[in-house]
């Protein structure tokens, strides 16, 4: 059961991550959408999922999971991330949301992240996030595929975390929505994933919507 | 063997910086009290940085920024997510992440200020983040928010309470208030300042570098 609980332990909004502040798009879809339905707002989540934790953060995480502690194919999965990655409000977010991971975890002591950290701050890695998750949770011991479900979870309540705190759907209608996610989360995570995917990620709304809030002059959230 | 020992200690210390919170309502006079302490710091030859977390993108970075007071890149922005609390308390992890990165990137500096986004009287600053931490009120709050008890109020190292410029025209018995503030913090210290003009900022960078920098 400990790997389970370990996967728990992670994906719990309390542990200090800072995921907390960034919004996946969501806050710059809204504003382009201010009268998003429930519908469409769930639509958008099983999206965000589908065309971008599934055929992109997924892939990373596991990559960096499998890499273990290998600093350079850490690295190397970290630059591919930067290299792919378009709009640069999420490039900055996934770097800065990776560096806050990694501050909890040096933090706590964990040797891996204390390396991580002094490699990020000599510029040899970039921190994104979904690798720091990977390599972090390989050498946490949680097991792979909680590690995907952790990653896909905390995506998914984060993007409606951010919702509710926006105020464009209550707490429980939250809830509601992600409730419904939770299958297609199991059945992401059940699909086998080839050694050599490619990352890929697009959506055109939360694109837009991410490059234009770059500029945006009233923002709560950083990407 | 020890001299080698005192040494490296001394080197680890050295890459430190004192990290300093400064957290109170919205309005209060926290950005006021940064850019009160900026010319008082550089003065007294202390290598500093500071870090506001902005509840609207990056307004309060952008003052300072813009202040010509310092350079604009020892000041970093974290946007807070609309959670002012959650940044500097249950997760300050990205608070901590940005001192770090402007410890690396200012390898002398001596102490960072975290500037809160501001929100109520509720507020209080994670040890994880800050080793000392301010609380700023202002008078035209009103004269019974000390005894409204308000956690940041009570835990915070340093009560300012500013704005006693203002005190006469809001109908503030400024002498009541700040005994009032000083007998709910059990005789813990608290800082009259009018920001506007000056008043009791040498006092605050006085506490500042004595409870942090150990210069006196
Ligand atoms: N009269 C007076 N106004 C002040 C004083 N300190 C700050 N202010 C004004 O109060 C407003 C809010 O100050 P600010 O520093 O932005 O507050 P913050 O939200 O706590 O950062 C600004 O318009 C300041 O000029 C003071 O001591 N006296
Ligand atoms: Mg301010």
């Amino acid at each position: 059961m400990l790997p389970l609980l370990r996967a728990i332990w992670q994906a719990d909004a309390a542990f200090p991550s800072g995921a907390f502040a960034f919004s996946y798009g969501i806050e710059g879809a809204l504003a382009l959408r201010p009268d998003m339905s429930l519908g469409e707002f769930e639509r958008l989540c099983a999206a965000v999922l589908q065309q971008r934790w599934a055929s992109y953060d997924r892939i990373a995480l596991q990559r960096a999971f499998r890499a273990g502690r290998d600093l350079d194919a850490l690295a190397a999965v970290d630059r591919e991330i930067e290299a792919s990655t378009m709009i640069e409000a999420l490039r900055a977010g996934s770097r800065r949301n990776g560096a806050s991971f990694l501050a909890a975890h040096a933090r706590l002591g964990q040797p891996l992240a204390l390396k991580l950290r002094a490699q990020v701050k000599a510029g040899d890695c970039l921190g994104h996030i979904a690798v720091m998750q990977g390599a972090i949770w390989a050498a946490l011991q949680l097991d792979e595929q909680h590690a995907a479900l952790c990653s896909a979870y905390t995506v998914a309540s984060g993007l409606i975390t951010a919702a509710v705190r926006l105020g464009a759907v209550g707490a429980l209608q939250g809830q509601s929505v992600l409730q419904a996610l939770l299958p297609l989360i199991d059945a992401l995570v059940a699909t086998p994933l080839d050694d050599d995917a490619e990352l890929e990620s697009f959506i055109p709304i939360l694109d837009i919507a991410a490059a234009r809030h770059v500029h945006a002059e009233l923002r709560l959230f950083a990407n | 063997m020890l001299h080698a020992l005192r040494q490296a200690k001394a080197q680890a210390t050295a890459t430190v910086a004192a990290r300093v919170g400064i957290g109170g309502p919205v309005g209060s006079g926290k950005t006021a009290l940064i850019e009160a302490l900026i010319p008082v710091l550089q003065r007294r030859g202390v290598d500093f940085a500071v870090v506001t977390n902005d509840l609207v993108t990056k307004e309060d970075a952008e003052r300072l920024r813009r202040s010509g007071l310092i350079d604009p890149d020892r000041v970093s922005a974290v946007e807070a997510g609309a959670c002012p609390h959650t940044v500097i308390r249950e997760d300050p992890t990205l608070n901590i992440a940005a001192g770090d990165e402007l410890e690396a990137r200012f390898p002398g500096v001596e102490l960072i200020l975290f500037e809160s986004g501001g929100d109520n009287l509720a507020s209080t600053f994670s040890l994880d983040l800050v080793d000392w931490w301010i609380f700023v009120i202002d008078v035209a709050g009103g004269d019974d928010i000390p005894r409204k008890r308000g956690p940041g109020l009570l835990r915070c190292d340093l009560l300012v309470v500013n704005k006693i410029d203002l005190a006469p025209h809001v109908g503030v018995d400024l002498d009541r208030m700040l005994a009032d503030a000083r007998q709910v913090r059990g005789g813990k210290p608290v800082i009259a300042t009018n920001l506007k003009a000056g008043t009791g900022v040498e006092a605050v960078a006085d506490a500042i570098s004595a409870a942090v920098l150990f210069r006196i």
